[in-house]
């Protein structure tokens, strides 16, 4: 368990000997043609199934499941909640500014909404809630789902997620998004996740508002006319159709680049060898029709705390039995240490500000990743 | 006769005190909302020492200059509300030092890093259990020290990084109200300290590191003040009280000496970015480059502080 939280910020260290990670470094590295350990392309994705609206008690919902046995269930769960606002001078507040030590729940927030207030869990099976793993993930993921601010003509989805909890300047939705990792964290968790709050994000309909402007929220209660929280390209008025008002939730994808080669939905093996880790969050540019990035952070690469492996010539048992000119260290110009070829060394240092635009570039460029991704989402049937 | 000893208690939703609007209009020191009056690039100061807190094995501690706003509401007070605040913060390691017995075997030096807002931090209290946002920060903390810190030449060892943040900085200017750009951006330049601070701790407890990291904060700005087209310009080291709204915001954990950065966490939309004619960058490498430039800043700061605490070290022996 100990080891466990230590190494959460890179899930676990697999157990790899230094001459398998060797290997597997050495494969993936190849310049041009990395060979992976399950043969997919570095752009291609592990094969999956995915489903909607599984839960019948939530709002939406989607269960993803890949092929080696680990599946994710989001349910996403909505309320509405009282905006608290402390009197009528909300405007005044904004304008000039009064002291308020609970001020960011007020004022304009009524209008363009507050990251609060969607809230996210996730739960993963042998982490307390509280380790660093989960609540890096789901600060990750957060953060990105709230900063994706639409544009200023899109009619019901300015500002972004946000702004659409908003019912009136005294009511707001909250939404509630809990994310359940059902099997043990075989990878890095994070693609499964990602893909799964946005599928469940996608088939989420929130009851159709009755009441109309300031007045308290009265709701259909008949759930076939629901409306989706993220408006359907379908649904969308003919009018609209030219502009194409729509904002779809953003996309967590797991970067790593291993020697000079850049390598999409690592699983256990190729992450544990990974010299640098990105997760790049992003979305559908709702004005440009192209991506837009939201978020990078770095991943603490699990490579940094695998065991090194020993060069025949530093190796007592092989002493005398090889020449020392048989192993020379070789400067390994992705990392720029010196290296013995097929020998494992952990990795230090952190990643060049080239191979982060390069990784970027892959993810945004027209007809790549990303456009990818969320095109196969969009495929997803959500009923 | 009776008195009535009927308590008579409060309004259960708690009152705040009346504030008039005409009071806070007039009023020119508190509510005028701090400008910048930096260049661009330019950065604030650091103050930066090491080895003050003799029990743990290396100690640093951490203030940025105040905003001039700031010292000149402090030299001549006109509310009890300070316009902006600095980021103060103290950081102790300890170890390395075995790990406990029940812990499991590492080949390499294993790291625990804390990060702690005091109760008193923040304009709003923080609590004493650590939320999730002090947690998300000691991830990006540890990711940033764990690329730096040579790692195996402490097989079965633990080393903890605790840090305290006696005085953070805010996310907006005090008067705003939130909007549809809020976000913890003061956390941003809260993790840049902490990197900085982190990297002269270690290297007063004298653990081998590739370099000294050091930690730099850009961010795009738009002021509508300088009229309302202004394109989102490119800042260095900003000051979120002094900004109407950040677009985006990037922290860097930064080693000079290999050009590699070993902590990235960008945010925001850094698409519209107005750069220089012929500048060829997108949003997002600019900010990387203008967060790497203030890292180089502090990394100078690091290097002179580290470069003392050695000094006066060699002057006791």
């Amino acid at each position: 368990m100990s080891n466990q939280r230590q190494a959460s910020s890179a899930s676990q260290v697999p157990h790899l000997s230094p001459a398998e990670l060797s290997y597997l470094y050495t494969s993936l590295s190849l310049p041009k043609s990395s060979i992976r350990p399950d043969g997919r392309s570095p752009t291609q994705f592990r094969p999956l199934t995915a489903e909607t609206n599984i839960l019948p008690g939530t709002n939406g919902s989607a269960r993803v499941g890949f092929a080696d046995g680990t599946q994710a269930i989001v349910g996403v769960k909505a309320e509405v909640e009282k905006t608290v606002l402390s009197n009528e001078t909300v405007d005044a507040r904004s304008e000039f500014g009064i002291s308020e030590d609970r001020g960011e729940q007020e004022g304009s927030a009524a209008v363009g909404g507050h990251g609060s207030w969607v809230q996210m869990s996730i739960e993963i099976p042998g982490f307390r809630d509280d380790d660093a793993l989960p609540v890096f993930l789901s600060e990750m993921m957060r953060e990105s789902l709230v900063g994706a601010v639409g544009s200023a003509e899109a009619s019901d989805m300015t500002g972004g997620l946000k702004g659409r909890l908003v019912i009136n300047k005294r009511w707001h939705w909250r939404l509630y998004i809990d994310v359940l990792l059902l099997s043990q964290p075989l990878s890095y968790p994070l693609p499964l996740l990602s893909l799964t709050t946005h599928l469940a994000l996608l088939s989420t309909k929130l009851p159709k508002l009755k009441s109309q402007g300031e007045e308290d929220p009265f709701f259909d209660d008949d759930w076939a006319v629901a409306e989706y929280l993220y408006p359907r390209v379908s649904l969308s008025s003919a009018k609209h159709s030219a502009r194409s008002p729509f904002v779809r939730p953003p996309v967590t994808l797991l970067v790593i680049s291993v020697g000079e080669n850049i390598i999409f939905d690592p699983n256990r093996e190729e992450i544990a060898v990974a010299d640098a880790v990105l997760a790049i969050s992003i979305t559908r540019d709702s004005e440009a029709g192209n991506l837009k990035l939201l978020s990078i952070r770095t991943v603490d690469p699990p490579s940094r705390l695998t065991q090194p492996g020993i060069p025949n010539s530093e190796n007592v048992n092989m002493l005398g039995a090889v020449a020392s000119t048989e192993d020379v260290a070789v400067l390994n110009p992705a990392t720029g240490e010196e290296e013995v070829p097929g020998v494992w060394r952990p990795r230090r240092g952190g990643v060049k500000r080239s191979v982060i635009a390069e990784m970027v570039k892959t993810v945004l460029k027209k007809g790549g990743v990303g456009e990818e991704v969320l095109e196969g989402l969009e495929g997803v049937e959500v009923s | 006769m009776m008195a009535d000893r009927r308590r008579i208690n409060g309004p259960p939703g708690g009152t705040r005190p009346a504030v008039f609007a005409s009071n806070s209009q007039s009023g020119t020191g508190a509510t005028t909302r701090a400008q910048r009056q930096r260049q661009p690039s330019e950065l604030r100061k650091i103050f930066l020492k090491t080895g003050l807190i003799p029990t743990a094995s290396g100690s640093s501690y951490l203030e940025f200059e105040p905003s001039a706003s700031l010292a000149a509401a402090r030299a001549n007070p006109k509310s009890l509300i300070p316009p902006s605040s600095a980021l103060k913060l103290a950081c102790t390691v300890h170890g390395p030092k075995p790990l406990p017995r029940s812990a499991a075997f590492s080949p390499n030096l294993v790291l625990t890093t804390h990060v702690k807002y005091a109760p008193f931090a923040a304009r709003r209290r923080k609590g004493h259990i650590r939320d999730s946002s002090e947690r998300d920060l000691g991830v990006h903390l540890e990711t940033a020290l764990r690329g730096a810190i040579i790692a195996e030449r402490w097989p079965k060892s633990g080393l903890d990084i605790t840090i305290t943040i006696l005085e953070a900085e805010d996310d907006r200017w005090w008067g705003d109200a939130p909007d549809s750009h809020d976000a913890s951006w003061g956390m941003m330049n809260v993790l840049a300290g902490c990197i900085t601070a982190a990297s002269a701790a270690i290297a007063d407890a004298h653990i081998d590191c590739l370099d000294l990291v050091a930690g730099g904060v850009a961010a795009l700005v738009s002021d509508e003040s300088a009229g309302s087209s202004a394109a989102p310009k490119l800042m260095l080291d900003t000051d979120p009280a002094e900004h109407r709204s950040i677009l985006s915001a990037c922290v860097v954990g930064y080693m000079p000496a290999r050009d590699e950065i070993t902590e990235l966490w960008l945010k925001g939309d850094s698409s519209k970015a107005s750069l220089e004619d012929g500048d060829k960058r997108t949003g997002h490498e600019a900010l990387i480059d203008g967060a790497v430039d203030a890292a180089r800043g502090a990394h100078t700061v690091l290097a002179e502080a580290v470069r003392e605490s050695l000094l006066s070290a060699v002057g006791q022996l």
